[in-house]
């Protein structure tokens, strides 16, 4: 099709404000699904299928739009993955694009996600279509949050659509909105080929399955390619298009959207913004924005059994063909065993990570602190990366330590202000900009070390404002900060499970939050077991388990012989499942209970 | 009468074999007691002359091949709910089909509510040498939340009773450290047994049983866990009021005058051979164990039927019942004798070498004059021990 009618559109929402339920109206209204085969939240069951190996993704649909003057257009709707730990990957689904549709749910309005996904979109130049959903609710509030997002966009309220993708009303003026205001694609066709990749995973049957745009020029099936950022040197096998499902071609001209297969076993070799180009006379300069993916939050990870070691590094092995941003290396534990130290671009990342290991390998893993990187000066003058507190050099070695801050940004309703800038206060924010999206709801940007926002501040958020607020950041830099190393020792013995590095003010806070929680944790032993929070040898809290006094059968007798013996077998198969720290014997259950919910030291 | 006391276990007799005992149980009650996890059931009486045929039938019928019984227990429940004429029918089934020692020890145990002297009078009569009187507390307020239902003052009676019956051996079971216990009612409760003038007092810390109204109460929050440092400081106070009177403790909750320990109770420490009689009883026979059905009803069904009683059997491998013996004979305060046990047990102690060096080391254990036993230290945290042993 000529570049003239091709459009390429996300649809950047919040989760639960309406997407995939527009997708269906969109895949109906231009027949690309027939009325027949129309199942609901269509896309989304494609994803589950592709789970099971049916189908492949559709990370882009390609629709066939036949407007009311006559002519056809094709329209692109691209994938963005839905969180903050992924901002890198939605600023390259939308340099994908040519325009986004804003969508937002109409009794409930803009949130934070979506709000930094929209600025990432103004910042790219893309056109911006409104669209209020859900007006058939009976809470929706369609004329105030018109004045919302009129207010962010700069245009006038009445330029923003309001539809109801359920019922599908508003939804035509929205295909005919996409046509008349998201221009066509301004690539060369006659220059060497540079595809954006926008997204990739790793199929068990076909390989990877690299999502692209040809931005300038052409790509042909059969030909050799280069992924320029990895590379990768392979040929296209195959390429696509997803109508929704996948359908082969021969070419993907200047503009189109498709997917690429070429026998690529683990998507580091075609990661997310690479470009891709023809071979040999290529493009010689990449398409620009190509990052690697950074990870932000490190935590070890270790199986509950130790003897799951080989089926973690397995595990781990899978997900990384399927996840470039995932990073670890094995590192081993005094208290916890063998495991690995991963790295995550955030918390959610983290979260996902550990939750598919646990599922789809049935392990039972326990993670340490999670922690973020520090770069540290010596006194020498030589720098060094600190990713896990047992790195940290000698508090008198220390020049200076740089911590990652992050730029957050909260959506609350204007009542709830006062808490929100408490809350980011406490935790060594530094107020940037408040913006009021309307006279009931504000912006509120802060600067803050990621370090503060990694525990518990999302759950102390979302519980301080009764769910109202949301929450986005994104790296802002490093700074100086004052960090120590608490260390938490059983007599005398350190576990390196539970050191961390905080902030000079929440030393002492952390050091007697740990030592209380584990003076309840730990079993009495035969001995008083002190229990220590120390800054290098300065101890700062301590408790003790007091020497447990009675532990004996009162009675045994020939009549309860048998179980009692039972008793005391399963009494000593618990003492063998423990880890013994030095002297004290210390259940895998209170390292779990010790980490669940690491404190920040305001709860 | 053998009476084993710690000095006195040390005899050769013991040592070249432990005795043979019999148990008798009788699973009946009047009230069930809020903390008990026994095999009772609370009885008005119908089941009562069935289940003393039934336990006189099994007795005959019994194929154990043994020596004459050095002691007899009978326990339960509450056995003087039964008559003393159906008691004396069930002990002379027994004296029939084992015979007894001419000193051998026969214990039966009673409720303060159902006896009186004659009836002492009557079980002395028919051969019962030793009583012992379930008191748990002379404090109303325990015996309330423990949920017995007799006072303390016909608990002392009873002790009274059986003296002037002309009984010679009387035991007072006691309960510590429950939640409605203060440190003096603890006092109070074991100065009183010791100026009843018994011979042999149990004390036992009040351990929450599962599937006992009581645990209910705890699990629930209605009623507050015991206090495990509470009880060890009530032992300690037992201990040293006891000693004082001129008991001594032989094992971890067990004290006697000097020559009343029980040997029927020594004999299950000293890993000996047992016959059991009655619904859920347990004996044990050269380290094969086993047990009857618990019920009364199928009991006595089984016997009616000419059926085994028996539910259930384990044998424990050498290796286990070394482990066993151990654990058992380390409750005792003479602890065990380290030839004798290794000629028993062949090799078990050289098999354990690493942790017994290690347990002295830690001060839990200590072996002198051939003997090893518990340092005072470990006796409160045997468990801590016997973990190590099995």
């Amino acid at each position: 099709m000529d570049p003239l009618h091709q459009r390429a559109v996300a649809v950047i929402a919040h989760i639960d404000h309406g997407k995939s339920t527009l997708s269906d109206r969109l895949l109906q209204l231009t027949g690309t699904v027939s009325d027949r085969d129309m199942r609901e939240q269509y896309l989304d069951r494609m994803d589950l299928e592709r789970e099971r190996g049916i189908t492949i993704k559709a990370a882009a649909v390609r629709m066939e739009y036949r407007a009311p003057d006559g002519e056809t257009y094709e329209i692109n709707l691209i994938d963005t993955p839905g969180h903050v730990d992924f901002g890198y990957e939605v600023s390259r689904s939308l340099a994908a694009c040519d325009g986004v549709v804003l969508l937002v749910d109409a009794a409930q309005g803009i949130e934070a996600q979506t709000l930094t996904n929209l600025y990432l979109a103004v910042d790219a130049g893309l056109e911006i279509i409104p669209v209020l959903n859900k007006i058939d609710l009976p809470a929706a509030q369609p004329d105030k949050f018109a004045e919302e997002l009129a207010a962010l966009i700069g245009c006038d309220a009445s330029d923003v659509l309001r539809i109801s993708a359920k019922t599908g009303a508003g939804v035509p003026e929205l295909l005919e909105q996409i046509v008349r205001a998201v221009p066509s694609p301004k690539g060369d066709p006659a220059a060497p080929l540079r595809a954006l990749v926008f997204d990739s995973y790793y199929d068990s049957y076909r390989g990877v399955v690299a999502y692209l745009r040809a931005i300038d020029g052409h790509l042909d099936a059969k030909t050799p390619i280069l992924f320029m950022a990895a590379g990768t040197e392979v040929d296209a096998d195959e390429i696509g298009i997803m109508a929704p499902d996948a359908q082969p071609v021969e070419r993907l001209e200047t503009g189109a959207v498709g997917y690429l297969i070429s026998g690529i076993k683990d998507v580091s070799q075609a990661k997310v913004g690479d470009t891709v180009t023809t071979r040999p006379r290529g493009a010689t300069v990449p398409l620009p924005g190509y990052r690697e993916p950074k990870p932000m939050v490190f935590a070890g990870i270790y199986p509950i059994e130790g003897d799951d070691f080989p089926i973690l590094r397995d595990a781990l092995d899978k997900l990384k063909l399927n996840d470039a941003s995932l990073v670890y290396e094995p590192e081993s534990s005094g208290a916890l065993g063998f495991g690995f130290r991963c790295g995550f671009l955030g918390l959610l990342h983290m979260e996902i990570v550990r939750e598919r290991l646990e599922r789809e390998f049935d392990l039972s893993l326990i993670a340490s602190a999670p922690s973020v990187g520090y770069e540290i000066e010596l006194t020498d003058r030589t720098r060094r990366m600190v990713r896990n507190p047992s790195e940290m050099p000698d508090p008198s070695d220390i020049e200076e330590v740089l911590e990652p801050y992050v730029s957050a940004m909260i959506v609350t309703p204007t009542d709830y202000v006062g808490t929100v800038m408490q809350m980011c206060q406490e935790r060594r924010g530094e107020l940037k900009e408040m913006h009021y999206l309307s006279t009931e709801r504000v912006e509120i940007r802060y600067q803050m070390p990621l370090a503060e926002i990694i525990f518990d501040f999302f759950d102390q958020l979302k519980s301080k404002t009764k769910g109202y607020a949301s929450l986005d950041y994104e790296p802002a830099g490093q700074y100086s900060s004052h960090l120590v190393k608490v260390d938490v020792l059983l007599n005398q013995q350190p576990v390196d499970a539970f050191s961390t590095i905080v902030h000079r003010d929440k030393a002492y806070e952390y050091g007697k939050t740990m030592t209380e929680r584990l003076r309840k944790l730990i079993p009495r032993q035969l001995f008083d077991v002190p229990i220590q929070a120390a800054i290098g040898s300065r101890v700062i809290a301590r408790e003790t388990v007091k020497a447990k006094r009675k532990d004996v059968l009162a009675k045994c007798y020939g009549g309860d012989v048998s179980r009692k013996r039972k008793l005391l077998e399963r009494q000593k198969e618990g003492k063998r499942r423990m880890k013994q720290i030095g002297s004290v014997e210390v259940p895998q259950s209170a390292f779990i209970e010790a980490l669940k919910l690491e404190p920040s030291g305001q709860s | 009468m053998t009476l084993v006391v710690p000095s006195e276990l040390r005899s050769e007799r013991w040592r070249a074999e432990p005795g043979f005992g019999v148990y008798v149980h009788i699973p009946f009650c009047l009230h069930r007691c809020h903390y008990c996890d026994f095999n009772t059931y609370e009885s008005r009486g119908e089941l009562h002359s069935s289940y003393v045929e039934a336990l006189v039938a099994s007795i005959e019928r019994s194929p154990l091949e043994s020596p004459p019984a050095t002691s007899v227990f009978f326990g339960g429940g509450t056995p003087t709910l039964l008559t003393t004429a159906q008691l004396a029918e069930i002990l002379n089934a027994v004296r029939r089909r084992f015979g007894l020692e001419a000193d051998a020890e026969v214990t039966i145990e009673a409720n303060p509510e159902t006896v009186s002297q004659a009836s002492f009078e009557g079980l002395l009569e028919a051969g019962f040498n030793r009583f012992s009187l379930g008191v748990q507390s002379l404090v109303p307020k325990v015996l309330t939340g423990l949920g017995r239902t007799h006072s303390g003052e016909r608990a002392l009676a009873a002790v009274a009773e059986a003296r002037r019956a002309g009984a010679t051996d009387v035991n007072a079971d006691l309960i510590y450290g429950s939640v409605w216990e203060s440190d003096d009612d603890w006092r109070r409760s074991l100065e009183g047994v010791i100026d009843a003038g018994v011979e042999h007092v149990s004390a036992y810390a009040l351990t929450i049983e599962e599937g006992t109204p009581l645990a209910t109460l705890v699990t629930t929050g209605r009623v507050a866990d015991v206090d495990p440092d509470v009880q060890a400081e009530r032992h300690r106070v037992a201990c040293s009021l006891l000693e004082e009177a001129g008991f001594e403790r032989y094992e971890v909750s067990n004290w006697s005058r000097p020559g009343r320990a029980c040997s029927h109770n020594v004999l299950y420490w000293s890993a000996g051979d047992y016959a059991a009689f009655g619904a859920g009883a347990h004996g044990h026979l050269a380290g094969t164990r086993w047990w009857n059905l618990r019920l009364p009803r199928d009991f006595i069904a089984a016997i009616e039927s000419g059926v085994e009683p028996r539910s259930g059997s384990e044998t424990l491998s050498p290796a286990e019942r070394a482990g066993e013996a151990l654990v058992l004979g380390l409750r005792l305060v003479s602890g065990v004798e380290l030839a004798a046990f290794e000629a028993r047990f062949d090799g078990a102690l050289a098999g354990r070498a690493a942790e017994i060096d290690a347990l002295e080391g830690l001060g839990l254990l200590e072996r002198a004059d051939g003997w090893m036993r518990l340092t005072e230290r470990a006796t409160l945290v045997a468990n801590d021990v016997s973990c190590r042993l099995l």
